[in-house]
């Protein structure tokens, strides 16, 4: 008789999770879906401005420049929660120094094994003068099954100091460089775009985390994908800031080859003559890229500008590099900043360091 | 004499507990040996039962034994001991690629150190009802694990089955309770419903229930299917979720 099974069939429970759970072992999402909202536990009412302050800032899950190996040459998988408090500790102060009105973040952990599931979006929200925010994940998945990364929830982030509604996630297009396994487990990149319920004086922010590895034309469906969003709110009249990690350097820079830069132990490139190039790192293909968007849109640092100071533009470098080498996060609007503004003095907070402008109301 | 012959494979196979056996107080007969797809490999020796682990990289033995009757209920007493270090390892890199090549389907990073450890289980369980009323198994079990003060906490798998099985090396305790019920409602078929409580004291997760409910064909003292589901619920270091998975077993007995 008898009836205790339990010792006995864990073999195939993992078979079984990943065929059957209650919830999808990844979560796909929908072409459109609303956004999670957030709330800080104490709200400081914000009354309307003539004039914003809106900084973008890709976060690095918020473990600053530790040798992580997801997105560099480190060997760290897993990190420790005091590691990643430390990390978030740092960003939170030097976002109450600024003191941005609309933060647009990427690299958000809510929910992740790596980063001690550790809900970023609320601890920041916690540990700012920001109110509100609006969540919209990439990566959600209750197991990875490499590299021992297990569950993930990563994604973008707004975060204001007024109320934000009809927040909505916007698909992008998902690599169609990878094979149909790899593509059901990898990143599914998005746009977020909310109403920001500024007493008086509505507007959108618009928030993005574009490809950075894929080797096809990904990248310039993504940036087709997020003008489009950006062209929507434009066709309704009404006003946006719009920003994020676009994962792709200004059509008159200097530089397109970081595969030396970006190399790790162990590899080569171009050393002997090869023409191979590191995913994420060779970007004469795609310099053009960003044409439409420059085109259309105000950016917080015109090209003239970046043309002229370009190393001062520069907002990223990889690992544990504390040298900038290349400009790859942006904000957008389509009526006009006051002046923007790049912050080398982050470095260490994150591998991307922030952009931030003033931006009139209109 | 068709009818006889399966009355015996249930009656013995169900509280005679001599043909089919592996859990509660059903002991196999001396000589006789179960396997499942899914389940331990089970050996009937004299006075006991030995059941042990297919997985060989997760060597674990377990011995059960009848003790004295209290009343109605028969009662037996099992003993397991385990060794996760190779598994644990094991499941750092299955296919023995390195970090990042990707290391596919590494349940744990390879960056942390697997150190040697031990658990030892014991529990008691108490069996009671009859063929046409079915049969209620209840049990309790403690266990220790020695060792894992040496194991990081974040090389816990936080999946359904596997947290709160190998906590016992991060908490260095285990303790288990639960019952089930199980009827035999015609010739060839039966079927169980049990439920299973993990207490993790010290844990991040610290508790997961689980229910089973099977349903079994017994073809002959031979061979046997399971099939049904398990509802699991608990509580993991990121939080509470369920689970509802579906079961197979196909069992073989000689």
């Amino acid at each position: 008789m008898i009836i205790k099974h339990s010792s006995k069939h864990g073999s195939i429970l993992l078979l079984g999770f990943m065929l059957f759970s209650c919830d999808p072992l990844v979560h796909e999402f929908n072409d459109i879906e609303e956004a999670i909202m957030y709330r800080a536990n104490s709200i400081t009412e914000a009354a309307a401005k003539d004039t914003i302050k809106v900084m973008t800032w890709n976060i690095r899950f918020g473990v600053a420049r530790l040798s992580f190996f997801g997105d560099g040459c480190g060997d760290r998988v897993i990190l420790k929660k005091s590691e990643v408090y430390e990390g978030l500790e740092g960003l939170a102060e030097k976002i109450k120094l600024e003191n941005p009105d609309i933060l647009l973040l990427q690299e958000v952990d809510v929910q992740s094994k790596k980063t001690g599931y550790i809900d970023q979006a609320q601890w920041l929200l916690d540990n700012t003068d920001l109110n509100y925010g609006a969540y919209a994940s990439m990566w959600e998945s209750q197991v990875i099954l490499a590299d021992g990364l297990g569950r993930v929830n990563t994604g973008n982030l707004v975060l204001s100091k007024w109320k934000l509604v009809n927040a909505e996630r916007y698909q992008l297009a998902l690599r169609g460089d990878q094979d149909g396994l790899t593509q059901y487990f990898y990143l599914r990149r998005n746009v977020i775009k909310a109403k920001v319920d500024m007493p008086g004086k509505p507007f959108y922010a618009v928030n993005t985390h574009l490809t950075a590895f894929a080797t096809d034309d990904t990248k310039q469906k993504h940036i087709d994908g997020f003008k489009a969003i950006l062209d929507g709110i434009l066709a309704e009249g009404e006003s946006f800031v719009a920003g994020g990690d676009l994962n792709e350097i200004p059509p008159n820079s200097s530089k397109l080859d970081y595969c030396l830069e970006d190399q790790c132990e162990g590899e080569s490139y171009h050393s002997g003559g090869e023409s191979e190039h590191k995913e994420g790192a060779y970007f004469a293909p795609e310099i053009m890229w960003l044409n439409p968007l420059y085109k259309t849109y105000k950016p917080a640092i015109p090209l003239n500008e970046y043309g002229a100071y370009e190393t001062m533009h520069f907002t990223h470098s990889p690992d544990d590099k504390l040298t900038l080498d290349r400009k790859l996060d942006y904000l957008w609007t389509n009526t006009g900043w006051l002046g923007g503004k790049t912050h080398p003095e982050a470095t260490s907070l994150s591998d991307h360091i922030p952009v931030s402008a003033k931006w009139v109301v209109k | 004499m068709r009818r006889i012959i399966l009355m015996h494979i249930f009656l013995v196979g169900l509280y005679g507990q001599r043909l089919w056996s592996g859990t509660g107080t059903s002991i196999l007969e001396n000589g006789r040996n179960n396997i499942g797809l899914t389940s331990p490999f089970l050996m009937g020796v004299s006075g006991g039962e030995i059941s042990i682990n297919k997985f060989l990289l997760m060597p674990n033995v377990s011995y059960k034994y009848p003790i004295t009757r209290f009343g109605e209920w028969q009662r037996t007493v099992r003993y397991q001991v385990a060794y996760p270090t190779m598994a644990l390892r094991w499941f750092q890199s299955p296919l023995g690629m390195k970090l990042g090549e990707p290391d596919m389907f590494a349940l744990i990073s390879p960056e942390f150190h697997i150190p040697q450890m031990l658990s030892f289980y014991g529990e008691l369980i108490g069996s009671t009802g009859s063929n046409e009323a079915g049969f209620v198994t209840v049990y309790g079990g403690i266990g220790i694990g020695l060792g894992g003060e040496k194991l990081d906490s974040r090389t816990s798998i936080d999946l359904p089955g596997f947290y709160p099985r190998f906590s016992i090396y991060h908490n260095g305790i285990l303790i288990k309770a639960g019952g089930g019920y199980l009827r035999q409602f015609k010739e060839r078929w039966s079927y169980t419903m049990d439920y299973d409580m993990f207490i993790m004291p010290g844990g991040e997760g610290r508790y997961a229930f689980e229910h089973l409910g099977f349903l079994i064909w017994t073809k002959s003292n031979r061979f046997r299917l399971l099939f049904g589901y398990k509802l699991i619920a608990g509580e993991y270091p990121y939080g509470s979720q369920a689970h509802l998975l579906p079961l197979v077993d196909v069992q073989f007995g000689w």
